[in-house]
């Protein structure tokens, strides 16, 4: 699949957006580490919004026709990016609202606010599964169809949310051991979930292009695929990776979305520098942003087998 | 159906259009909607003979031929003081062209005729063409048949009484075996894919022998990898199988052939190898019955189709049959003998002539019908043994293609398959004599017009164009002993001879539709160079003049002095006559034509135009009255009035006065009117007693006699041994009585090649080119959605096709390290190539192929300089040579079959190596040629549509 | 009604007659212009609904050639239309044909992704989602000749390897040559259920040369003359 920037930035920072509403929520009420004070509670939700919007923003750069955006509500019953849209912009009134009582009340673990709190952080949270269903759901790109899109999406949102609230913690000079083991857990277990996808879409499955064409027992080669030059679909649908350049790069996303941002974690805890734990969020959204570039590069649309691929 | 009734568009804004389609030489009938002088859509004419219905990829892309950008708009002239070849132009005005060239001309002709050569492409009006210059009276002219397929024309037309090409066809509907040989889309692209599908609904087997397996071989039912340049012998072992098994159809062959006349043995005199004759000519043959010599032609004899004989001067005689038979029974024509050669198992070789005789004899159709025969029996059927053939390029592009397209009619013959129900069958006005009845021209005078058409069929050496020294009299040297029976010219020459003053300095060299300095000329590079050389001693170029005639901005317009625009074919009248290549089906007569449908929006006049007006201002006899004045308003007036004889004309339908006369009668002053009230074509079905054996068939040959196809009701016999074939052999062996040639190279050539029974060998430049050295064949072929050079400027092809591959073998290929898609180096005697190579399958072991005619010169056909076509698109034709490699002490020969001139593209062979790397994109790369004066800019997007869409609401 | 087309690979030359026909027909059609990009420059391209693709199957010199035409496979399980958040994508209840409104499209290509056959390509001048709308504009349009509201793909194909008909009656010529020919569906694992068969390539039964190879193998001289009448 083509690597759309704007595609990589809306599941990337509103992921991470909604993931860190959800903690700032947990957070908030169950008052882990003593809870998130007004202030840390207002920078976490001024970034999650800026997230999100930039997810948004971004989604509607990638539209072609954007003056036809509103229209992407209306079919909500059956589609998945319908459902996105629809709860993508239901998160906001609840996320300012928030942000709006906390500022004038100052109290961010008052129940008003924790009920805003709560349906901001449940409606991303369903967003996010939206969004991992807009890929799971399509039986034509086989490295997406499967619950582990959801849940990779889940994982990587809240452990961007996670690193983000410990680096907001420890800037504001008021650290947070429970939350940071949270982090550095949600990391661990979203690098392990990732392993298993990669190991999940490396075995060989579904079409070939002996099914794609019905010559199910010879040898089928492409001769000519009717263009010479790229057409709408080999734009869309024609990237790949070689193998190698792929474990290089996966290599490259796990030193910098976990390996790292670990090891600056647990320096962090000893000698609490702020900065660490800022750059260990960077990284960390820098290191899924590659993840989610290999997410698109890796994927193989059917379509492809129509172009000469083997298998997908 | 819906219930509501949507309206998607406003028809009465539109209006329909009968005409015929100029995407290619298929000429199939269009029905084009037109849409505020925009054309919304052109699709085929239903009840169009050609086509039915039906239209190819590009009849379809019409459209954006039409808006092409590479349109020409205004007369060019060459900037005064600029270099030929340079790009710079003025527009002028088409007074001063035609009056700059009248002049030019007049003095021509008032000289030396033949200092104008006048050479024209696949233009389909050669009756107009060669009308023009028999009248101007030079013996230069000819069309593209010389570098295109003139063996198959020669081949068929020097045995048989018609021919592959335009000439005949399988008769579709009733085949149940189809071999096509060599043959990627042809001129028939539309009714060959249509008899297909039908061919494989109703069961009939279809076998291709192609070195290649696309397009049309990608669907039969059988492929035979042939390697290239054999097909000859395969069909000469296939031909000895069936008489090894007396696998012939023994009636058809006394009937219909010359099988049975009388060969005088005798080597070393000067009757060897001719018929034995009666006082009057006829030749002989032996009456089993009557136990004694009769007329070999006269009906109602028995003659023996084998055996020798005494004559009684004592001569040994033997029927043609049976020197054919000796000679293919031989063991060279063993399949295991040629399974070698031919890369075909001879396990397969068997197996196909055994399976064409079982269905030859086996499946025999009849057909009740009654029919009269030339000697006036009458007989209640027609006996049809449905096995068919079909070849051309593949075939006809070797220098050995002329006796190949013979062998392969051989063994059709052998079946009895010819012109019978499910056999392959004449179009007419064909069937005609063997060969037709026309000389070539031999003398030209100022101010005079030949006395026949420039071009015809020599029958022996007398009818040669050569001087008392026997040099050639052409510009092309056809019909010199080089060339003998050239009978369509050499265009793939005319530069090179031109440019040599071999064998003399013209003046004018006027081209009409024939890219010359690209695609159509072997040789690119070195041609462009002879385009633009100097003569050291005079300073003039060495072509003094060259006019052009181009609706597009061709590379070769670049290298014009005059450059004359013509209108597309939607905005023009034009005739596909009987006169000329027949768009006529093996069961009707047809011809068709075109009418203005689109006001032309630039400064162009049709070419048809520019030539009767110039015939006009020249004087030609045959275009001016008495007084002198133009006899014609024009061409539409000279298609109506002109007779080529009493009542016969360009077009055959609805002539007369009151229009109710078919075939032969007066003119017709609204003749052009029922064309287009009739769809733009004519169609005269032959009843059905007319379609068979039609050269041994009574009625037909009368009917033919009256519509003016043939002299006399005489019927054809095949020639399965030509004689005159034999005289030329003679003359090279210095027995003729008449002519020989003085060089020993064309003695050997005549002894060699010019044998009366089909023969095979090795094409020539390969028996010069080591094949250690250059391993592979290397071929062409047409792909189905570009014609030539002509689609590249156009929008929508040129994204299915923009770029051109060499394929090759994939384990051939893998084996010598070479990968998909790599660039490699292409390597013949005559030069090297870089090109981008493709590893596939169906591409025989020892060959390598490539789509014509896709690279392009930068800068040409409206295209940006860096188009794909320039900067990745190549030419297989700088590895071609136009002449044969050199050899001491011999003159240099035409890279062409030693009989007919056909340009031997085919012949090549190369070696193939990895290009280093880095080394990418294609070479040679040749300079951007400049935009012309008023050629528009590339546009970045096109959204051509001619109304405001519906959209359907969800 | 289940309107769709059957493809006849064994007849199929891979001439882009129909692709080229049908871009011809769009450009003006419901949903033109069909914008083309660089359309003289270095990388032409443009919008098609239908484009033929070339494979080869099985190993030289046991290789066949096949010449695969796609469009719109009209799907009863149109996921494409289901993905679509805008509504643009609609498959008609009458007779199943699946357009796209082009007043409603956003563009956000979701619908090309969720088809597997490459049916859909995105106009981007126009910013909007583009497909074969079965001619719908040349079936129904009343004011057409009956025998050509066709589809102008199946109209031009030189090989007859396109028929246009109505899957839901058993007796239609597509229903029939589905039946009689084995045709298939592509990919029929992805359960979209395409009403667009593909009709295999025919087995040329042997024809039997046995008797022919018994015949003669005499010497010439051997051949037993016959007295035909000339
Ligand atoms: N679409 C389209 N149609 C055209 C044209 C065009 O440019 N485009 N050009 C027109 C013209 S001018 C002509 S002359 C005709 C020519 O029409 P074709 O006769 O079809 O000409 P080619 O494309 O040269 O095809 C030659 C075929 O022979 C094969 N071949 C090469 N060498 C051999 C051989 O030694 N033996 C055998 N058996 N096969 C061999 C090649 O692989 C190829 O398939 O087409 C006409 N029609
Ligand atoms: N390597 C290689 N070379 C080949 C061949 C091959 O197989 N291999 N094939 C050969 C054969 S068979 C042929 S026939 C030739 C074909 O070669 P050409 O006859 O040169 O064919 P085109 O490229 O079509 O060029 C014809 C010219 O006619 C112009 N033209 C088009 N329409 C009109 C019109 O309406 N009026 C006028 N006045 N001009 C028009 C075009 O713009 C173009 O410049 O190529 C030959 N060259
Ligand atoms: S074959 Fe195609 S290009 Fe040629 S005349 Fe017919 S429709 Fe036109
Ligand atoms: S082929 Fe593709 S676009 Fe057409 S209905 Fe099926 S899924 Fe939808
Ligand atoms: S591109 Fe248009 S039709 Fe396709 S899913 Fe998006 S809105 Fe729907
Ligand atoms: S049915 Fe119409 S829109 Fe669809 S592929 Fe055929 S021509 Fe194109
Ligand atoms: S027009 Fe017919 S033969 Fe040509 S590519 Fe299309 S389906 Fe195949
Ligand atoms: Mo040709």
């Amino acid at each position: 699949m083509h690597p759309a920037l704007a595609v990589i930035f809306l599941t990337l920072f509103s992921g991470g957006g909604f993931g860190l509403m959800a903690l700032t929520a947990i957070v908030n009420d169950f008052q882990i580490d003593g809870g998130l004070n007004p202030l840390q509670t207002m920078i976490a939700l001024l970034v999650s919004l800026a997230f999100v919007s930039i997810g948004l923003l971004s989604s509607t750069a990638h539209l072609a026709n954007p003056k036809n955006a509103w229209r992407a509500f209306t079919r909500w019953r059956t589609s998945w990016l319908a459902r996105e849209g629809v709860f993508a912009v239901a998160y906001y009134p609840f996320a300012m609202l928030y942000l709006i009582w906390v500022f004038f009340t100052g109290h961010p673990a008052a129940l008003p606010g924790l009920v805003l709190a709560n349906m901001a952080a449940l409606i991303g949270l369903i967003t996010i599964f939206c969004q991992g269903m807009i890929y799971a759901v399509l039986r034509t790109i086989r490295q997406w169809n499967t619950p582990l899109v959801p849940a990779n999406f889940y994982l990587m949102g809240l452990a961007i949310g996670a690193t983000i609230l410990v680096a907001i913690r420890w800037a504001t000079g008021n650290p947070a051991p429970a939350l940071l083991g949270t982090a550095a857990a949600l990391l661990v277990l979203s690098a392990v979930f990732k392993g298993i996808y990669y190991f999940w879409i490396s075995r060989p499955a579904g079409p070939t292009i002996r099914t794609a064409t019905g010559f199910n027992r010879l040898n089928v080669r492409i001769l000519d695929p009717g263009h010479t030059f790229g057409t709408f679909l080999t734009e869309e649908f024609g990237h790949t990776l070689a193998p190698a350049s792929a474990h290089r790069i996966k290599a490259l996303m796990y030193t910098i979305a976990y390996g790292v941002p670990l090891i600056l974690l647990a320096t962090v805890a000893q000698s609490n520098a702020a900065i660490l734990a800022i750059l260990a969020a960077v990284l960390v959204v820098g290191g899924i942003g590659i993840e989610r570039w290999l997410f698109f590069v890796e994927a193989q649309h059917v379509i492809n087998l129509y172009h000469g691929r083997q298998h997908c | 159906m819906s219930e509501t009734i949507t309206v998607f568009e406003d028809h009465s804004k539109q209006r329909i259009e009968y005409s015929t389609c100029y995407m290619c030489a298929c000429r199939c009938g269009i029905k084009v909607t037109v849409e505020n002088n925009n054309i919304r859509f052109i699709q085929g004419n239903r009840e169009h003979p050609t086509n039915r219905g039906v239209l190819c990829a590009k009849g379809s892309a019409g459209i954006m031929k039409q808006n092409s950008p590479a349109k020409l708009h205004h007369p060019l002239l060459r900037k005064p003081g600029t270099a030929r070849g340079a790009g710079e132009f003025v527009p002028i005005s088409w007074n001063e062209a035609l009056d700059m060239l009248t002049k030019r001309l007049q003095h021509i002709r008032s000289t030396d005729p033949n200092r104008l050569a006048f050479f024209t492409g696949r233009d389909q009006m050669q009756a107009l063409t060669g009308l023009w210059a028999q009248q101007f009276g030079t013996l230069n002219w000819a069309a593209h048949g010389g570098f295109c397929s003139v063996n198959m024309a020669a081949g068929g037309l020097y045995m048989m009484p018609f021919a592959f090409w335009e000439f005949g066809d399988p008769d579709w509907d009733r085949t149940k075996y189809f071999m096509l040989w060599g043959v990627a889309e042809d001129h028939a692209s539309n009714p060959i894919k249509i008899a297909l599908e039908g061919l494989k609904r109703r069961g009939a087997k279809f076998v291709a022998v192609n070195p290649a397996r696309t397009g049309y071989q990608a669907i039969a039912d059988e492929w035979v990898a042939i390697r290239p340049g054999t097909d000859g012998l395969l069909a000469l072992s296939m031909v000895h199988v069936l008489l090894k098994h007396e696998l012939f159809d023994w009636d058809f062959l006394i009937r219909y052939t010359n099988a049975p006349f009388l060969v005088i043995q005798h080597p070393g005199h000067s009757d060897d190898g001719l018929f034995w004759r009666t006082e009057s000519g006829e030749p002989y043959a032996w009456d089993m019955c009557q136990k004694t010599f009769v007329t070999g032609t006269d009906a109602g004899i028995a003659p023996s189709l084998l055996g020798d004989y005494q004559t009684p001067d004592g001569k040994t005689v033997k029927t043609v049959f049976s020197v054919l038979a000796e000679k293919y029974l031989d063991e060279a024509y063993a399949p295991e003998r040629v399974a070698e050669t031919t890369g075909v198992p001879a396990e397969t070789i068997e197996r196909l002539a055994l399976e064409m005789a079982h269905v030859a004899f086996e499946e025999t159709i009849e057909i009740a019908c009654e029919w009269t025969d030339w000697a006036g029996r009458k007989h209640d059927r027609f006996i049809g043994r449905p096995v068919s053939m079909y070849a051309m390029r593949g075939v006809s592009a070797h220098s050995n293609g002329f006796q190949s397209a013979r062998a392969i009619h051989l063994l059709q013959i052998l079946l009895g398959t010819i012109d019978c129900p499910g056999g392959f069958c004449a179009k007419p006005p064909y069937p005609k004599p063997v060969p037709p009845p026309i000389k070539p021209a031999q003398h030209s005078a100022p101010n005079t017009p030949l006395k026949s058409s420039p071009l015809g069929y020599p029958t022996a050496p007398e009818d040669l164009v050569i001087d008392e020294q026997g040099r050639p009299k052409r510009i092309d040297k056809a019909f010199s002993w080089e060339s003998p029976l050239a009978i369509q010219g050499l265009l793939h020459m005319v530069i090179t001879n031109a440019h040599n003053y071999d064998p003399y300095r013209i003046d004018t060299l006027m081209l009409f539709m024939a890219n010359m300095a690209w695609n159509s000329s072997m040789n690119t590079a070195e041609i462009q160079k002879m385009l633009v050389a100097k003569d050291p001693e005079d300073g003039e170029y060495r072509i003094p003049f060259i006019v052009v005639s181009d609706a597009f901005h061709s590379e070769m317009v670049n290298f014009a002095d005059l450059v004359l625009p013509d209108t597309t074919y939607l905005e023009r009248y034009d005739t596909l006559s009987m006169l000329d290549r027949p768009i006529s089906e093996t069961d009707a007569v047809c011809d068709s034509i075109r009418h203005p449908i689109l006001e032309p929006n630039r400064d162009v006049r049709a070419w048809q135009e520019v030539l009767v007006d110039l015939a006009g201002r020249l004087g030609f006899p045959a275009f001016v009255n008495a007084k002198g004045e133009p006899r014609y308003k024009g061409y539409k007036d000279f298609i109506v009035y002109y007779e080529k004889e009493p009542g016969i004309g360009f077009l055959s339908g609805w002539r007369g006065e009151k229009g109710d006369q078919h075939l032969r009668g007066a003119p017709n002053p609204k003749q052009w009117e029922a064309y287009i009230e009739h769809k733009s074509f004519f169609q005269y079905h032959l009843p059905m007693s007319l379609r068979y054996f039609r050269s041994a068939n009574k009625d037909y040959l009368e009917f033919a006699v009256e519509a003016g196809y043939i002299p006399e009701a005489k019927p054809i016999l095949i020639e399965l041994y030509s004689e005159p074939l034999q005289k030329f052999r003679l003359a090279g062996l210095g027995l003729y009585d008449g002519p020989q040639p003085k060089d020993p190279v064309d003695r050997e050539r005549l002894a060699t090649y010019f044998d009366p029974l089909p023969i095979w060998y090795e094409p020539l430049e390969q028996q010069r080119v080591d094949a250690e050295e250059y391993p592979f064949f290397a071929v062409n072929q047409r792909p189905m959605m570009m014609y030539h050079s002509w689609d590249s400027q156009n929008a929508w092809l040129r994204q299915i096709i923009a770029q051109n591959y060499l394929y090759m073998n994939r384990e051939r290929g893998e084996q010598m390290g070479i990968k998909d898609q790599s660039w490699v180096w292409v390597e013949s005697h005559n030069g090297k190539i870089r090109v981008q190579v493709k590893l596939i399958e169906g591409c025989q072991h020892n060959t390598v192929w490539t789509w014509n005619a896709i690279g392009k010169q930068s800068g040409a056909w409206g295209l940006t300089p860096d188009a794909p076509e320039a900067t990745r698109g190549f030419l297989m034709n700088h590895l071609i040579s136009e002449l044969l490699p050199d050899k001491q002490g011999e003159r240099r020969l035409t890279n062409s079959d030693p009989i007919t001139g056909q340009a031997a593209w085919y012949d090549l062979r190369v070696r193939v190596y990895p290009a280093a790397p880095g080394e990418e994109g294609v070479w040679p790369t040749f300079p951007t040629i400049k935009p012309l004066p008023e050629e528009p800019k590339q546009p970045d997007r096109l959204r051509y549509h001619t109304h405001n869409p519906v959209n359907l609401k969800s | 009604m289940r309107l769709g087309l059957v493809i006849d690979l064994d007849t199929c030359v891979g001439c882009h007659a129909c692709a080229v026909a049908c871009k011809e027909w769009n450009t003006s059609g419901t949903t033109g212009a069909l914008t083309d990009y660089q359309p003289y420059g270095a990388k032409p391209s443009g919008v098609w609904f239908n484009r033929i693709r070339h494979y080869e199957i099985g190993d030289y010199p046991h290789n066949k050639t096949i010449n695969f035409p796609m469009s719109c496979m009209h799907c009863e399980n149109a996921e494409c239309v289901t993905v679509c958040p805008t509504g643009a994508s609609y498959k008609r209840a009458e007779d199943g044909i699946v357009l796209v409104d082009q007043s409603k499209c956003m563009g956000c290509n979701y619908c090309s992704w969720a088809c597997p056959y490459g049916a859909r390509e995105l106009d981007r001048a126009s910013g909007t989602m583009k497909k074969c709308t079965l001619c719908i504009d040349r079936i129904y349009d009343m004011e057409i000749p009956e025998e050509e509201r066709q589809p102008a793909c199946v109209l031009t194909c030189p090989a007859h390897a396109r028929m246009f008909g109505d899957f839901d009656d058993p007796e239609s010529p597509v229903s029939r040559a589905v039946r009689e020919r084995g045709g298939y569906q592509l990919m029929p694992e992805l359960n979209y259920n395409p009403s667009n068969h593909y009709l295999p390539p025919r087995v040329h039964a042997p024809i039997d040369t046995e008797r022919m190879r018994q015949k003669g193998l005499r010497a010439v001289k051997d051949w037993i003359h016959r007295a035909v009448e000339r």
